[in-house]
């Protein structure tokens, strides 16, 4: 049984298009995360299932609810953080977790909340006072203090400096091991292939695929790219060309003076043959590395485009 | 019932941190009374007094006789005596008093010479230091030809109620009319702020009860009110000596039908203000209007005709009066009066409210699901 299950989900705002057709389904427990890059309909997607935006055509199912018939009790179990830190200026963190505590029949505690969201020294300043990543966490609290089964999370580390993302991190992690579902939206890759165990990329309002992080990037793995450089003159690495061109699984090679750029199917029998002449020849290889295809990658492989931030 | 409280908490806590409120919901209309009491109602005050100086420079059987006279008259205070005129030329001239009288030299002698300040020819003082005086040469001469008073005045004042409105009652009552219609109609602003922040699309993504969140920032206004009209009416009491008669029962019904009111009328504007600086420009401009034009530093007798109706259609109009007739005459709630004023307050309101609230369904910023 789905948790969520979104089906031909459509909108547009006048003659904009922001979604197209959008379908896809969210199991217990999972870090589901949707990336795009701006604009793509991510936030207009997020906003349709958390009953903010009517969409134009297409279902939302939460389980047996939807919105239409159970409007009050999805409220009850999904906790959300919406991409605008909106809050009370005046109030404190712990005063906005007491309020947004007694909305619920059940909720967590204001202390563990504070704890697990790094919040506990700063409590007690009023919200005006707070950084923005701090501003983060405690949005990030407000959506979990009902003790929501579902976390909606819009960009939660957009603006934040890299230790802040990092704390975020290690919070959305904590959540999944408490068994939480959630549904991340997000236009850094490395945070996507960090934390999810399914991505979901979206292009001008459409997906484009869904799979686990890692089975993304082995679809693409066709063509592996290996940096090497000599340490002897440029001879070592002239020589070695000619014998790497020879190989059939070499697609093509780049020599930059005594450095090397091969693109093989197969980099170890590429690298084992090249060791075996080298060795021969007695040259000395100085570094040596083979990239790892990311999710920006598989990113622009899919849509064909350069990524931007 | 913890929800209620929680929201009532975060109502309360806003408006106590947020020193604008402090400022415009109290400093303010207590400056502006203090400065209007200052201005105003000194003239109007009924123990006039001017201070004068004898000059007696032979004493005799009728200038002993004029002095005494003047002795008793409460409104004169005789602050020198002096033998020698010209002491007294000086005294006027440096305005140090209001008048200068120089009694007759002997018994043969039959004028009373009364010395003023050029400047204060048209004074008030001058007049009533006049009028004082022909009042005891009059008497003198009656006395001289032996004759008895034919005609008497007499001097009676009448009022609606037993209760006299004097002008610090009245600006005192106006001033709260004033400040509690402001309340409701500035309050609303946060409303703005709110949307604006996305916080009201926030709170709608929880199970919060919408109208319980409304409902306890309508008790937190109202409170705030109570607090207002407290604190004004000990002022005006304690350092003004304004006297209050008041008909709890009625004064309680008029507030809550008046402060509702306005509140509403701040939701209408909150309904087509994008941006909190497009609010606080209607509700200026509707205050402004209200504040000149509806009987709150001065009557609308006073007000050319031609402006009157614009009076007697504004709320404002109906609050001051209203708390005029519950605070200072003690008419409760039996008169119909009260009940024609709360009419038109709520008018006010259920018409504000009824178009603000389809005005922000129309427009669907909070979207009803």
């Amino acid at each position: 049984m789905h948790v969520l299950e979104v089906n031909h989900l459509k909108k547009s705002f006048g003659a904009v298009q922001a979604v197209k057709d959008v379908s896809f389904q969210v199991e217990q427990g999972e870090v589901f995360t949707i990336i795009g890059p701006n604009g793509a309909g991510k936030t207009t997607t997020l906003e349709m299932i958390e009953g903010l935006v009517p969409p134009n055509q297409g279902e939302i199912q939460f389980g047996n609810l939807n919105w239409k018939k159970n409007s009050d009790d999805i409220k009850k179990i999904i906790g959300v953080q919406p991409q605008l830190s909106a809050m009370f200026d005046l109030l404190t963190p712990s005063e906005h977790l007491q309020l947004f505590a007694s909305f619920y029949d059940k909720s967590r505690h204001e202390d563990e909340i504070l704890k697990m969201v790094n919040l506990t020294e700063h409590k007690d300043k009023q919200v005006r006072n707070l950084s923005g990543g701090q501003r983060q966490r405690l949005a990030i609290g407000m959506a979990m203090v009902g003790d929501a089964e579902m976390i909606f999370l819009d960009e939660p580390t957009t603006g934040l400096d890299p230790q802040a993302r990092r704390n975020l991190w290690d919070i959305i992690l904590r959540l999944k091991a408490l068994d939480k579902t959630i549904i991340l939206t997000t236009h850094y890759m490395d945070e996507a292939e960090q934390l999810s165990d399914r991505v979901c990329i979206v292009d001008q309002g459409e997906v484009i695929t869904i799979d686990r992080p890692d089975a993304l990037i082995k679809k693409l793995t066709v063509e592996r790219e290996v940096r090497l450089a000599f340490l002897e003159h440029e001879e070592a690495a002239i020589n070695s060309e000619k014998v790497l061109n020879a190989l059939s699984v070499v697609s093509h090679v780049e020599r930059d003076l005594t450095e090397l750029k091969i693109w093989t199917e197969d980099p170890e029998y590429t690298l084992l043959e090249l060791f075996n002449f080298t060795n021969k020849k007695d040259y000395q290889v100085d570094q040596i590395s083979i990239r790892e295809m990311s999710l920006e990658d598989v990113f622009i492989a899919f849509t064909g485009k350069e990524w931007r931030d | 019932m913890s929800q209620f409280k929680q929201l009532f908490l975060m109502h309360l806590k806003m408006t106590f941190r947020e020193k604008q409120a402090w400022f415009w919901g109290l400093f303010f209309p207590v400056i502006l009374m203090v400065i209007f009491m200052f201005i105003f109602a000194d003239s109007s005050d009924e123990d006039f007094e001017a201070s004068v100086a004898v000059v007696e420079e032979s004493p005799n059987e009728i200038s002993t006789a004029i002095s005494d006279q003047m002795e008793i008259i409460p409104t004169l205070v005789v602050e020198h005596e002096l033998d020698d005129r010209s002491e007294a030329e000086e005294l006027v001239e440096d305005q140090e008093v209001a008048a200068a009288v120089v009694l007759p030299e002997s018994e043969d002698e039959s004028s009373i010479l009364l010395i003023v300040n050029t400047e204060d020819e048209q004074s008030t003082s001058t007049q009533v230091v006049s009028g004082v005086l022909n009042n005891i040469v009059q008497q003198m001469n009656l006395q001289v030809v032996g004759a008895t008073e034919t005609y008497a005045l007499d001097f009676e004042t009448i009022s609606s109620s037993e209760h006299e409105l004097s002008y610090q009652d009245f600006l005192l009552t106006g001033l709260i009319a004033l400040a509690v219609a402001q309340g409701g109609l500035f309050g609303m602003v946060d409303l703005v702020d709110m949307r604006r922040k996305g916080l009201i699309k926030r709170l709608r993504m929880t199970p919060v009860n919408m109208s319980l969140f409304g409902f306890s920032d309508m008790i937190m206004r109202l409170l705030f009110s109570i607090i207002q009209i407290i604190v004004l009416a000990l002022i005006g009491v304690l350092l003004f000596n304004a006297t209050l008669h008041i008909n709890l029962l009625g004064l309680v019904v008029l507030f809550i039908v008046g402060a509702l009111s306005f509140n509403a009328i701040g939701y209408f504007i909150s309904s087509f203000s994008k941006t909190t600086e497009a609010y606080m420009g209607v509700a200026n401009i509707f205050s402004f209007l209200m504040m000149f034009l509806s009987g709150v530093f001065f009557p609308i007798d006073m007000m050319p005709e031609w402006l009157h109706p614009v009076a007697h259609v504004l709320p404002l109009t109906y609050f001051a009066e209203g708390l005029r007739d519950t605070m200072v005459y003690s008419i409760g709630i039996e008169s119909s009066t009260i009940w024609f004023y709360m009419g038109v307050m709520a008018l006010w309101g259920v018409v504000a409210y009824i178009i603000g609230s389809w005005l922000y369904r129309r427009k669907s910023i909070v979207a009803t699901r």
